[in-house]
């Protein structure tokens, strides 16, 4: 017991020296594109090679949908989404001033479709939201990530920071380990990342698919050999903040292209 | 329901130039050579052809196999003469047939 | 439980530079060890999952990591006793490393369902990684 708590300390002490060390100093930051090979970046710089803006083009034509008579479409409250949707997605996930809730921007627009829209919000994952979420980044593309710190969130960009660094799984590892200790290195021939979601929602070549920043999340819990957290859980929007602290100042290049 | 993107060259065109076309669309693109967790198969689910014609004549067609990767680019080229419609289908497994419609101004050299 | 495996030092390996690596003494296993089992385990990324950080003189093996040590002799450098305390736990002696405990089936927190209760590896396979990482010399 006495022994347990004395390696407590050690590792406490070992811990809160780490919180600096391997702090990626803000010129030092690469993003997921600057880390890609020369042929995935020009296919994200060409909006037309991008097969993430089929979903920006889905995604548009949901905005002006309207759900159901009586029912007001995305655009029917919020009007033109190049002008009323510039810079939101580079400042959530936020918190909502009423419920004090936390939010990612999925998690907005279920809460807009169940209660503006009144009608079943659509699944995480599926199509339509990520449709709506890829339009959405597209009008915050080019901007700086906002410091949530800077907008209260020390609570959560705390908590977000302590599961950044808890080992998780039977492989018993931490994000940090990979993604502030050893990036660039490569991991079975994949170069760790620096894990800046400036991209997000964003097509990867691996999933052939446009997916979400929880789906990450998950491949990487799931490749540790943990259990992840269900769809929406706090514990990811606390994850989000952190990493969105931690990137913060970098622009959004969503909805980006990733191997 | 899948979703196609068309792009025209965004300079103007004169009778004669040779230019390119690009299509995309959104599709899965399902091997048929995967299987779920389970061990059960995941049926195929891909665009088998691909066809472009200009006023009605074909000017560009392709077959499509399992090897394609999801959300098809295509980039062809193509001689324009003046304007005129261009029609391009993608047909597939499961009954898929998507179509789109681009009008192709050309102007007399 | 695992502790008592130990026959050497067990610690902060940062502490004291001059503490003597850790060892184990062979597990109980149901079958003498196989060298050649052991080298599929390794090159197997779902089940050693070794090569992920390691390389070594597997050149069937395309993609292989630098996140740690080349596994080429291993053998040289370390005892069979010195690689099996680092397969079991390396937390035990580096609190820090990035090396998976291979023979710990507790104390991680939320493991998969379907690894829950269960070591990365048996006895059995520890014992053969063990005997094949012993014949990889310089």
């Amino acid at each position: 017991m006495i022994r347990r708590a004395g390696r407590a300390l050690v590792l406490l002490a070992v811990l809160a020296g780490a919180l600096n060390a391997d702090e990626i100093p803000p010129g030092e930051r690469l993003s997921g594109y600057d880390m890609m090979g020369a042929e995935a970046q020009a296919m994200q710089r060409d909006d037309f090679a991008n097969p993430a803006m089929l979903a920006v083009k889905e995604g548009e034509a949901l905005w002006h949908a309207v759900p159901g008579e009586g029912r007001p479409s995305c655009a029917g409250c919020h009007g033109d989404a190049a002008a009323s949707m510039k810079g939101v997605a580079a400042r959530y996930p936020a918190r909502d001033v009423p419920s004090g809730r936390l939010f990612d921007l999925p998690g907005r627009i279920q809460a807009c479709q169940n209660g503006r829209q009144g009608i079943a919000p659509q699944p995480r994952e599926s199509t339509g939201l990520l449709a709506l979420e890829a339009y959405l980044a597209l009008q915050s593309r080019g901007m700086p990530l906002a410091s949530p710190r800077a907008r209260g969130l020390d609570d959560a960009v705390q908590r977000g920071e302590g599961l950044y660094r808890q080992r998780f799984g039977q492989l018993d590892l931490s994000c940090a380990q990979c993604h502030s200790q050893n990036w660039g290195r490569s991991l079975a021939g994949t170069r760790i990342p620096q894990a800046h979601p400036t991209g997000y929602p964003l097509f990867r070549m691996e999933w052939q698919a446009v997916g979400s920043l929880q789906r990450r999340f998950r491949n990487c819990m799931t490749g540790i050999r943990a259990e992840p957290f269900p769809p929406g859980a706090p514990e990811w929007i606390d994850l989000e903040i952190y990493l969105k602290e931690r990137a913060a100042g970098m622009r959004v290049d969503a909805p980006a292209v990733r191997p | 329901m899948a979703t196609a993107m068309i792009l025209l060259p965004r300079s103007a065109i004169r009778a004669g130039d040779l230019i390119t076309l690009k299509a995309m669309i959104s599709h899965p693109m399902e091997t048929g050579f995967r299987r779920t967790e389970t061990g059960g198969e995941i049926p195929r689910n891909i665009i088998r052809q691909f066809s472009c014609r200009y006023m009605g004549e074909l000017v560009f067609s392709c077959d499509f196999h399992p090897a394609i990767a999801a959300n098809p680019f295509l980039a062809f080229p193509l001689v324009a003469t003046r304007t005129g419609p261009l029609e391009f289908v993608w047909r597939g497994d499961n009954g898929f047939l998507h179509r789109e419609q681009a009008m192709l101004q050309v102007s007399a050299s | 439980m695992l502790a008592a495996l130990f026959l050497g030092g067990v610690g902060p390996a940062a502490a004291q530079p001059a503490m003597p690596v850790p060892e184990a003494s062979p597990l109980a296993a149901a079958r003498p060890p196989d060298p050649e089992n052991g080298r599929r385990i390794v090159v197997d990324r779902r089940r050693g999952l070794c090569l992920l950080c390691h390389s070594g003189p597997f050149p069937e093996v395309r993609f292989q990591g630098d996140l740690a040590p080349s596994l080429a002799g291993a053998g040289s450098r370390w005892t069979p006793a010195q690689l099996r305390a680092r397969l079991i736990d390396s937390r035990q002696f580096n609190g820090e490393t990035i090396m998976p405990p291979y023979f710990r089936a507790e104390g991680q927190i939320r493991v998969g369902r379907a690894f829950s209760g269960r070591s990365i590896l048996t006895a059995e396979e520890i014992e053969d990684v063990t005997a094949f990482l012993a014949t990889l010399r310089d």
